[in-house]
């Protein structure tokens, strides 16, 4: 009985948690930040934006934008490196640089045509042998990947949308469910945006991981409600105990991934994982997003919804402020 | 099924029995390169990302258009410029066109321009009448060469005729184009057709074979790109390959050591496979017209034509030469009269000059890749950095399993569930790299990151389980227990139905190194929802029976 007496615990959090927060407080607090950040995603499209047309709401990366990126191993440091590169191609220099970690510099160079690429490659393998990474897009593939990018997530959003509507038959609910997963992609892009972290092939497949994931907890507290027998508060809190553990359980694995992908390069000669690291933090950015978005806005958007079908008499609309 | 398994111990029952043999296979084909070596088969295949080399993304260059153009308005437009003179239309059938022109001309003449077979009559005050036997097709792609000047294929399908032109334009360049003539342009596509796409990828694999790379498969990616995976040769090389068209040159000699250039690879129009004519090997090619045309000229300007042994023709393939011979009697006689596109480059009766025609085969065909091919993208991974982040991941991945088992111990506080949990999602593991073996898969980063996406979601799903079962924190009648699992599974199907949806379109639209992500991520979730959790949902009701026993 170890067990039941631990769980006490959470389920005091729960319920004071339950108590304590109003339906309207659930729905508004996430509401709020839902549309901050689409403010925030609109203005940096708008600040962004070239005569060419409308800006993006993130940054992009190099997969997204053309151009290439080289790592080497070099002793000197990367302001060094940088400056070895620009006086060596001053046609063509690298726009930024950096420390990449165990002895690596990352060297960022925009878009060019194949034969400054070539001159770029011999000179490498002339000056650092085969130990470099490399990675070139050029800048027409680039745009067809944003293209291909944005399809992808927004066939994915609505493919999930329809399904959900398909799972559920109910409007009220599969809105709930399918608006804190579109909240839940807006925050974690608005988050992005924040922190400066490119979208990459790797954060796009995190966006869509984010789908999967975010619906898992939504479906679980859906069906929970909808087709469970019992006090509704009390089903909230069973599946708030189970939705609570996985979601922490999934964090604490991505948390191990963003550590290692990231830091090893400080405790050993180690390199950072790029892609890895940039699916982790988004995840992790996303999960913690995800926690707010169904156990507040769609478990209040569930509370009014089927609070409202009671018959009266069972006064649960006292709840409403 | 349901009531039978109340009867049936854990060890029969299909659930388990289906985990059991899928793990035994999967280790067992994961196993096999370490014991059998030489088998070639089994065992995980990794990509360039974990295992070091460089690799390149090439389009093709060119586009495919459909169009609509009227024939008597091209050849009016073609022939007034040419001739520079007043041509008037005067009927024109489905196979041919008749028309008039303001001065005398001969019917050589009037097919320079490439329009086909011309008949021409009259003469009655300085007006021929000329007949080309041409239909509209025809004229329209020759129309475009000579405005592109470049090859233009026709070809057929349900959607109508295409015309495929073999260079980089855009929908603007060809409107403008089509706008001297009144031609519309009705349907544009950047890209080549998938004919021209395969025979590029073939002659790039050719040319690699000739370089000793002969297990270098390019291979077609997104029906646009050719990808091409080097292990172990580093991205200068590998540029220099495959990204470079070999550069073939013919030119005649004028004197000693002297010559003059005659026509560049891109005017080789078709290789032919090298065989035996009257036992003397060779290779038949073709020119384009307009390569004939300049072969001609080539041949005249240096009198190879009359005095054809002390003019030999050599072939260069990037400044080496491959083939050097005098033209042929009767090839020279032709000459004189009128372009050859049909050629022969011959060698002699001997097994050697077999070899020889063999060699220039591969050598022509490098040469002349159908279309220019565009580095679009383009990476290399040393091997140190592959096998550290082979390292790493493991790493990452055994940290990740250890502090989810901690977590899940946090929640339950039992290691009877903490257990056979933490066994199943390894289980998991084991089972999409064995399926990632037996169909050849490449891991690579984006294809670990679906496996540790799987993970996730599969953790999730045993708790769901679990925490169903265990509402009243111990077992529940069998009757309780199955409507109780029914319901888990209900959610579970729902969650994995909604990630397959989520990635369907990433490994449908297939772009960039996402495809292997969104495969391994729907395998992953198959195998998670109908082998792995059934399994897990029969072992945790024995665990918890047993315990209350």
């Amino acid at each position: 009985m170890v067990l039941l007496m631990k769980n006490i615990n959470i389920e005091q959090y729960i319920d004071s948690y339950l108590k304590k927060v109003s339906t309207t407080q659930m729905v508004i607090i996430p509401l709020i930040l839902l549309l901050l950040s689409l403010i925030i995603l609109g203005w940096s499209c708008i600040s962004t934006s070239t005569p060419e047309g409308l800006g993006s709401p993130v940054e992009l990366g190099v997969e997204f934008t053309g151009g290439t990126i080289v790592s080497v191993e070099s002793p000197l440091s990367f302001e060094e490196v940088q400056q070895q590169f620009t006086s060596q191609f001053p046609d063509t220099p690298p726009i930024s640089a950096r420390d990449a970690g165990g002895g690596w510099v990352m060297l960022q160079f925009a878009p060019m045509d194949e034969a400054a690429q070539m001159e770029l490659n011999e000179y490498l393998t002339s000056n650092y042998g085969s130990e470099i990474s490399l990675q070139q897009t050029s800048a027409q593939y680039g745009q067809d990947l944003q293209l291909s990018a944005i399809k992808a997530v927004i066939y994915a959003f609505l493919g999930m949308a329809v399904l959900v509507f398909i799972i559920f038959r109910s409007v009220v609910p599969s809105g709930a469910v399918v608006l804190s997963a579109f909240s839940d992609i807006v925050i974690a892009a608005t988050l992005m945006n924040l922190f400066g972290i490119a979208l990459s092939l790797g954060t796009v497949a995190a966006l869509l991981m984010l789908i999967g994931y975010s619906i898992d907890s939504d479906i679980l507290l859906t069906t929970r409600l909808l087709k469970r027998r019992g006090k509704l508060d009390d089903k909230i809190k069973g599946a708030m105990k189970t939705g609570l553990t996985m979601t922490t359980t999934t964090l604490a694995a991505i948390f191990i991934l963003f550590l290692v992908s990231t830091f090893a390069q400080y405790v050993s000669s180690f390199s950072r994982i790029d892609i890895i690291s940039d699916i982790s933090v988004v995840l992790l950015l996303g999960l913690a997003t995800d926690l707010m978005n169904t156990w507040m806005l769609n478990t209040g958007i569930l509370k009014w919804h089927l609070g409202r079908e009671v018959p009266i008499g069972k006064k649960k609309r006292g709840r409403r402020k | 099924m349901r009531d039978e398994e109340v009867e049936k111990g854990l060890g029969r029952d299909p659930r388990i029995l289906l985990m059991g043999g899928a793990i035994i296979i999967s280790l067992i084909l994961l196993l096999l390169p370490a014991i059998f070596p030489d088998m070639g088969f089994g065992g995980l295949k990794y990509g360039l990302d974990l295992d070091g080399g460089s690799w390149l993304r090439l389009k093709p260059e060119g586009a495919m258009a459909q169009i609509d153009a009227d024939v008597g308005t091209i050849i009016t437009h073609e022939y007034s410029s040419f001739l520079n003179t007043t041509v008037t239309v005067t009927g024109t059938t489905d196979t041919s066109v008749s028309f008039e022109v303001g001065t005398l001309v001969t019917a050589k003449q009037v097919e320079s321009l490439g329009y086909g077979q011309a008949a021409v009559s009259g003469g009655r005050g300085g007006v021929s009448a000329v007949t080309l036997q041409v239909d509209k097709n025809h004229v329209i792609s020759r129309y475009l060469e000579n405005s592109y000047k470049t090859e233009v294929v026709l070809s057929e399908d349900r959607d109508g005729v295409w015309y495929e032109i073999r260079k980089q334009t855009s929908a603007k360049e060809l409107e403008d184009i089509l706008d001297d003539v009144g031609g519309s342009l009705i349907l544009y596509k950047d890209g080549v057709s998938q004919a021209t796409l395969v025979k590029t990828k073939e002659i790039l694999e050719d040319k690699l074979n000739l370089f000793g790379l002969s297990d270098v498969k390019p291979i077609i990616v997104e029906r646009e790109f050719i990808l091409i995976d080097l292990a172990g040769i580093d991205i200068e090389t590998a540029m220099d390959l495959a990204a470079t068209p070999g550069k073939f040159e013919i030119r005649i000699q004028t004197e000693g050591n002297e010559s003059i250039h005659a026509v560049y690879g891109e005017d080789i129009q078709t290789v032919g496979i090298h065989e035996a004519n009257n036992g003397i090997w060779g290779v038949p090619f073709t020119l384009t017209q307009q390569g004939a045309v300049l072969l001609r000229e080539a041949a005249i300007e240096t009198n190879a034509v009359n005095a054809p042994l002390n003019h030999e023709v050599i072939m260069y393939l990037d400044n080496e030469v491959i083939f050097s011979a005098p033209l042929n009697d009767r090839l020279a006689d032709n000459l004189k009269i009128m372009p050859v596109q049909d050629m022969s480059a011959s060698f002699g009766t001997d097994i050697g000059s077999k070899e020889s025609a063999k060699q220039l085969e591969s050598h022509l065909k490098a040469g002349a890749l159908p279309v220019n091919v565009e580095v679009i993208g383009s990476g290399q991974v040393p091997a140190s950095l592959g096998s550290q982040f082979k390292e790493l991941t493991a790493i990452a991945g055994l940290l990740a399993i250890i502090m989810v088992s901690f977590m899940i111990y946090l929640r339950y506080r039992r290691k009877e569930i903490m257990l056979p949990m933490i066994i199943t999602s390894i289980s998991e593991v084991v089972m999409i790299l064995g399926f990632a073996s037996a169909v050849k898969w490449q891991l690579d980063l984006p294809a670990i990151a679906g496996i540790i996406a799987v993970i996730g979601t599969g953790i999730d799903h045993l708790v769901i389980i679990t925490d169903e079962v265990l509402y009243e924190g111990k077992l529940p009648p069998t009757k309780v227990y199955l409507a109780r699992i029914s319901r888990a599974f209900g959610i579970i199907f729902a969650a994995a139905a909604t990630t397959i949806i989520a990635m369907i379109w990433l490994f449908w639209l297939g772009f960039g190194a996402l495809k292997g992500f969104a495969l391994t991520t729907i395998i992953g979730v198959l195998i998670g929802v109908l082998i792995a959790r059934p399994a897990y949902a029969r072992i945790i009701k024995e665990v918890l029976k047993e315990e209350q026993e």
